[in-house]
């Protein structure tokens, strides 16, 4: 017979163990359900508004202009009134106001000139990817220009989703000819209102009405400038794209009979030039923002699924303590008949209750936590994104949290067999061994947790890093707290407060070794995070690189060279660019499909290439001895070492590119590295000069400018070479560094979870030792011994605790953040020694306060009572 | 003049909504160098009169003066030095540090007060009762007369003006504790110290300069041993 009155006076008489118990659970659920509804809600947004997050049925993307076999079947389908179509023209461009200008004067050098696609101007500079600038305008005489992110439209766009205007108007009655839409900050910036016109190439355009909302663009955290749309009507006038052109060219199709959707698009799909042309329903097409989640949400995963392991730890030991306290009530249960089997149940129905109500409450905290999240992830989230618990959500927190409190608990109840009758009489000392049972629920855990990292993260490979990785870090961080204890025990101190704190941590039941690996794990992800982050804004931001350029300039053509270089007036390195995309190998053809779902860069995207016969400033050979070898006959490659990272390549190996439509294999002659911290501008493939001299080309340089001549320069430049984009890197840098400090900040705010869990456990620990710190603390104050001293002892035990798990934190995380920087940045490390010190610091102030904060009741104890307790057990 | 004087004192303790009045209005007077024994039934109040003597637990009336310094509202802190140099304590439960060894047990109080001759002290006390060869063992791996030798020294190594002992004979066998309580004697007479002792053993009692014989809180007799 199970007595609920007996459950609930036992709660009520272990307290503290109880509360602690419930408040592991209520973390393990707000991981589980703030994070998991936060996935949910993203994802469901990604899949409900797919087609309006597309602004289509079927999306068609390229770098070139499409070919003619698509185009065919494209007009084929509009035909037989299958389809609707609109073409979306995007790149960058730096516009001018108009204002008090000499409207004919304004005349570019050249007009039928390239312009450089949106995507591929993130990834030159300096694959520094960014949002939205603030940085000022750049003012020339009374003109203003800024690089703007402009977006050419067909008639009919967007398919679906709303394009919202700040004039509430239908975006197609406003963009007309001549007329242009775009966002608040282009006139916050260049202070204009509505009906000034702007210059964009070589057309004058009026500004019509503001665009608060794009459906397919959810966020523009990641522009490098405001949106321009502009009708497609104007596109020749603009002048700024022509033969050569590098723009993201779309077509967007609207399927009129949903069902022919796939029927249709496997049909310009097989129409479509596969290498140059990406054809995809909004079913499966990949968005930038979908990457970013996806990637932001492995990683929260990873944060997620550790910070889970570490709640399920806290659940073991205040459960543990738990118990501990009712030792005495389970051997007289057993003194008086009840089998090992009751004792278990009536227990697991202990946990069960208090599981429920760690439940109700980790559900209420996560929507509460579920509210910071807008702020949190603002201009990150797209606005579509409503964050909602849903039931899904909350279902799978429970199912998951059950499965965490039953296997974390197993071990616990198990061990209630081993409390003997005989305890009644103080006697029971036991010690249990690492039996049977610790190995099974040990490796009942360990298997639970690579299929939650499985299942979660969907990558095995990545999966298995992280599991591996983890279990590196809490075994290092076992070994060395292992080691620094032993070593600790040997210690012989004449000081007698820290003498009986050496002593303390090796007290019956501390939970000192988990105590320290739980620190020590949550802490050095902390501090890894922290120095990484330190360290790149070290590198590219506070101190930007005297020397490195500061101001890009792309899309020159190579008869714009010399008028360029006069009106520049600066002696510069001009790079030529052709671009070009790797087709094969080693004769093996890439998967594009799968090249693409690749987390990092990958072998699918368009290159920029150039050619060249010697090294840069900031290069050197790994692999090979001299860039390219007299004795060869083969064409030859060299590629930068971030290729080889990519696909295994070794030097003599073959890469087939297809430069301007003509197939070019080369062996790989030698494998280059460079300084990244040199922000120079680098290219993953140079050629000898004589194999792409005479390709069509366009040439791109970059100069260190004084601060204040940037704007003037822009606009001369602007103004001669209008399809020149100009771009200020320090800005772009500072933007960086702004999405770095709020990434941070988020992976800071998941990651302060795990150390919750770390003082969890702290706390139960102290829980779990209760009576015999009471027992210290009293035969102390006997033997007169102030409660200074008790306090005292106390805290330096919880010092070195602190201390320790702090030391063994910032050694590891000094090791990890030098290995990612070094190796995987390639930025120079500095281990910032007063910030490592004040993280040291931070944790042991926690951990002292944490743990006296627990003590306090105990050295309140009257020594009488305590001592009358005795007497009467 | 009395080393210890009770003068009125009364105790009661709330247990649930019941309140048992365990001391009622007691009066008591040590002298310097008496051995003094308080026995009574169980539950009397003799362990609840030493831990009030000793300044161990408060009382809700009356006043507890050492060497006449009225210690009845000391704060635990003022207290923690006079327990530390003035008294000594044996109990039954021997209630030593476990995570000590036991030569630590005995020095740790003269280290409180910060005498740099506490292992010697400690040392010397351990050859005194037969223990030394096992100084460096910690409380589980004593037996109870080994304990209570050992708590006997820890309560010396002050040189205490006036030694508690709760019972001290209380867990050990007929043997040990004839042994343990011959000890105690004995340095209470090499050392004349002022020994309060709680039993109900009648042949320690018989061994006492007076006994004070406490029944339902109220002292019944106090008889001088001749």
């Amino acid at each position: 017979m199970f007595n609920i009155h007996l459950i609930r006076r036992q709660i009520a008489g272990s307290l503290h163990q109880s509360v602690m118990l419930v408040l592991c659970i209520i973390l393990s659920m707000i991981t589980l359900v703030s994070l998991g509804g936060f996935r949910r809600s993203v994802h469901a947004s990604f899949l409900r508004d797919a087609r309006a997050l597309h602004a289509a049925d079927i999306i068609i993307h390229s770098h070139v202009p499409f070919s003619g076999g698509l185009l065919n079947a494209l007009n084929a389908l509009e035909q037989q009134k299958s389809i609707e179509k609109a073409y979306i023209y995007e790149f960058y461009s730096v516009v001018q106001t108009d204002r008090n200008t000499r409207s004919n004067s304004f005349r570019s050098e050249k007009k039928d000139v390239p312009m450089r696609p949106r995507r591929q101007l993130h990834q030159e500079t300096a694959e520094v990817w960014s949002m939205q600038t603030d940085h000022r305008p750049d003012t020339f005489e009374n003109q203003q220009s800024l690089l703007s992110d402009i977006k050419v439209v067909d008639l009919g766009y967007p398919f679906y989703g709303d394009l919202e205007l700040a004039s509430g108007s239908p975006f197609n009655k406003v963009l007309t000819r001549g007329s242009i839409v775009v966002e608040q900050s282009l006139l916050d910036r260049l202070q204009l209102k509505l009906g000034d016109s702007l210059r964009v190439g070589s057309a004058r355009l009026t500004i019509r009405d503001v665009v608060l909302q794009e459906p397919d663009r959810p966020v523009n955290f990641f522009a490098l400038g405001p949106r321009v749309f502009i009708a497609s009507a104007d596109l020749p006038s603009l002048d700024l794209i022509g033969k050569g052109s590098r723009v993201d060219y779309t077509i967007l199709i609207k399927v009129l009979e949903t069902a022919e959707l796939e029927r249709i698009a496997g049909q310009l799909q097989a129409a479509s030039d596969k290498e140059r042309e990406r054809v995809e329903t909004y079913r499966t097409a990949d968005s930038g923002v979908k990457r970013f989640f996806n990637n932001f949400l492995f990683f929260l995963n990873l944060i997620g699924i550790f910070t889970l392991l570490l709640a399920g730890i806290g659940i073991q030991s205040s459960l543990s303590a738990f118990l501990k306290e009712q030792e005495k009530t389970i051997a007289i249960m057993k003194a008086v008949g009840s089998r090992n089997r009751f004792i278990i149940i009536h227990y697991f129905l202990v946990v069960a209750v208090l599981g429920l109500v760690g439940t109700l409450f980790g559900l209420t905290a996560s929507f509460f936590i579920e509210k910071i999240f807008p702020d949190l992830f603002r201009g990150l989230i797209p606005s579509n994104v409503e964050l909602t618990i849903s039931m899904g959500a909350v279902t799978e927190g429970c199912i998951i949290s059950s499965f965490v409190v039953t296997l974390f608990t197993l071990l616990p109840l198990y061990r209630l067999k081993e409390v003997k009758p005989r305890s009644i009489f103080g006697k029971e000392d036991h010690h249990p061994a690492r039996s049977p049972a610790t190995w099974f629920t040990g490796s009942a855990i360990t298997i639970f947790f690579i299929m939650m990292v499985l299942w979660r993260i969907r990558d095995l490979k990545s999966g298995s890093y992280f599991v591996i990785g983890v279990g590196l870090l809490i075994l290092i961080s076992f070994l060395c707290s292992e080691g620094i204890l032993r070593l600790t025990s040997r210690l012989q101190s004449k000081n007698l407060i820290l003498r009986q704190s050496l002593k303390g941590l090796f007290r019956p039941g501390n939970a000192t070794s988990p105590i320290i690996v739980t620190l020590t794990a949550s802490l050095t992800f902390i501090f890894t995070i922290t120095l990484v982050e330190k360290n790149l804004d070290v590198t590219f931001v506070q101190s930007y690189p005297p020397d490195a350029p500061n101001l890009y300039f792309i899309d020159i053509q190579p008869d714009q060279k010399d008028a360029f270089a006069r009106i520049l007036d600066i002696p510069a390195t001009y790079y030529p660019i052709i671009r070009g995309i790797i087709t094969a190998v080693n004769n093996d053809p890439i998967d594009r499909d799968a090249e693409r779902q690749k987390r990092g860069d990958n072998l699918a995207r368009e290159f920029n290439i150039t050619y060249r016969d010697g090294l840069l400033s900031d290069e050197r050979i790994v692999a090979g001895k001299t860039l390219f070898h007299d004795d060869w006959s083969d064409m030859q490659v060299s590629v930068l070492d971030t290729v080889v990272k990519m696909r295994d390549m070794k030097i003599g190996d073959t890469i087939t590119f297809r430069i301007q439509g003509i197939p070019i294999k080369a062996r790989i002659s030698s494998i280059r590295t460079r300084t990244r911290a040199s922000l120079q501008p680098y290219f993953y493939f140079v050629f000898p000069e004589r194999v792409l001299k005479n390709a069509p080309q366009t040439v791109f340089t970059a100069v260190r400018v004084d601060k204040k001549q940037i704007a003037l320069l822009q606009n001369r430049i602007v103004a001669r070479f209008p399809n020149v984009s100009v771009i200020d890197v320090t800005e772009t840098v500072k933007v960086f560094a702004r999405v770095m400090e709020r990434l941070t900040l988020i992976v800071r705010f998941f990651t302060l979870f795990s150390v919750a869990a770390g003082i969890l456990i702290l706390i139960s620990s102290v829980f779990a030792t209760r009576h015999t710190r009471i027992q210290e603390a009293v035969y102390f104050t006997i033997l007169g011994a102030r409660s200074r001293f008790v306090l005292s002892v106390f805290a330096v035990e919880n010092f070195l605790i602190g201390l320790e798990s702090g030391l063994i934190a910032i050694a590891l995380s000094e090791v990890g953040s030098w290995i990612i920087c070094r190796h995987a940045l390639d930025v120079p490390y500095n281990p910032f020694v007063g910030i490592s010190l004040v993280m040291i610091i931070i944790p042991i102030g926690l951990v002292i306060a944490v743990g006296l904060g627990a003590s306090l009741s105990i050295v309140r104890q009257r020594p009488a009572a305590f001592l009358r307790e005795q007497t009467e057990e | 003049m009395a080393i210890l004087e009770a003068n009125n004192i009364s105790k009661t303790y709330t247990i649930g909504n019941q309140r048992i009045m365990v001391l009622i209005d007691v009066s008591l007077s040590v002298a310097r160098g008496e051995f003094l024994v308080v026995e009574g039934e169980s539950g009397s109040g003799k362990s609840t009169l030493l831990s009030i003597l000793s300044g161990l637990d408060t009382i809700d009336k009356g006043r507890v003066l050492i060497e006449g310094k009225d210690i009845t509202n000391l704060p635990e802190d003022e207290l923690a030095p006079l327990r530390n140099t003035a008294f000594g304590f044996v109990f039954q439960s021997f209630h030593l540090v476990p995570s000590l060894t036991a030569l630590e047990n005995i020095m740790f109080p003269a280290e409180l007060r910060g005498d740099r001759l506490a292992r010697e002290k400690a040392e010397i006390l351990l050859r005194r009762v037969g223990l030394f060869e096992r100084a460096l063992s910690f409380p589980h791996q004593l037996s109870g007369g080994e304990k209570q030798r050992c708590a006997i020294c820890r309560a010396l190594v002050n040189e205490p003006r006036i030694i508690f002992a709760d019972e001290p004979t209380g867990n050990l066998d007929s043997t040990n504790g004839k042994a343990v309580l011959n000890l105690l004697l004995e340095l209470h007479r090499e050392r004349m110290t002022t020994l309060v002792l709680v039993t109900h053993n009648q042949e320690i009692a018989g061994k006492a300069d007076r006994i004070v014989t406490l029944r339902d809180g109220i002292i019944d007799t106090s008889i001088a041993n001749v």
